[in-house]
């Protein structure tokens, strides 16, 4: 009996869950002027959208292949001469490392980002006005993510200058930092 | 041996393949030739490589955006000193100049009224 009660006790529980969850469905549910507003602006947004995904293409190009080259071609070239003239580069190393890792996350994070944004210029905002808005949502959010990304790289740039001064200032007997 | 030749010979020529063997040597191409450019396409778009392609359709006005490779390479071999390190820190202030902008790829250009699809 007492098994029952506890059953029946547990699936009400669940019951309020449920509407508890579709309430806040609901109250997430857009509105008929939002949807008209969308539709009324949807040529404009979605030029705006094609600019911004054209507009991003060289700019992740060039930048990437800066900052590869600045991993390959000067950090990766310091920390094996230091290590060929048998210094300890071990923070150097570590901190290239790390925005090698920043690097590959750039990469990673923009090409998710580049295809969620070639989804939604192929969105017909006419015809399923929703869609669009959900998916300019996660685009949004992966941008975002694109950007923490850059931020990211930056500081580790910013890093290694530190380190390598550090390495100067420490191991070469300069004091003006 | 010139019976078991002839008789090999025979046998193939009945094999149901064989009287259509320019018809398998057409199919047989073209399934390979797709089978290829399947992985081809599958690894352009899987590795990233189609991110760095700038030249598919619509994105001929930025091309000229696109900055000729040349970076100056710092030398992996050589003795180290505070000049060494010096002239290190020269090139890679220089270097990391092209990539000072934080504010790329800021969320403010989706914004939802930035688009005009904000709720009114």
């Amino acid at each position: 009996m007492k098994l029952i009660i506890n059953s029946f006790v547990a699936c009400m529980a669940f019951v309020v869950f449920l509407s508890a969850v579709s309430v806040y469905a609901q109250s997430s549910i857009m509105t008929d002027s939002h949807i008209a507003k969308i539709k009324t602006n949807c040529t404009l947004a979605l030029g705006i959208v094609g600019r911004i995904h054209v507009n991003d293409a060289p700019q992740f190009i060039n930048s990437n292949q800066t900052y590869y080259s600045i991993g390959d071609k000067l950090m990766a070239h310091l920390n094996s001469r230091l290590t060929l003239n048998k210094y300890d580069a071990s923070k150097l190393v570590k901190t290239a490392s790390d925005y090698n890792v920043a690097l590959s996350k750039f990469r990673s994070v923009y090409k998710t980002y580049e295809e969620t944004m070639s989804e939604l210029v192929r969105t017909d905002c006419l015809r399923a006005p929703v869609t669009f808005y959900d998916k300019v949502a996660t685009a949004r959010e992966q941008r975002v993510k694109v950007h923490d990304a850059v931020v990211r790289l930056h500081q580790l740039l910013k890093q290694y200058r530190v380190d390598v001064k550090t390495f100067k200032a420490e191991k070469l007997g300069d004091s003006n930092g | 041996m010139d019976n078991i030749n002839e008789s090999h010979d025979s046998a193939l020529v009945k094999a149901p393949w064989y009287r259509h063997r320019l018809l398998v040597l057409v199919v047989g191409s073209i399934t390979i030739a797709l089978t290829l450019v399947s992985i081809a396409l599958a690894l352009y778009a899987s590795g990233g490589t189609a991110q760095l392609d700038i030249s598919r359709p619509g994105y001929k006005s930025v091309q000229d955006k696109v900055e000729p490779t040349s970076f100056e390479s710092f030398s992996p071999t050589g003795e180290v000193d505070e000049g060494v390190i010096d002239e290190f820190l020269d090139l890679y202030d220089k270097q990391t100049k092209r990539v000072n902008s934080t504010d790329a790829f800021s969320e403010s250009a989706l914004a939802d009224n930035a688009l005009g699809i904000d709720a009114p």
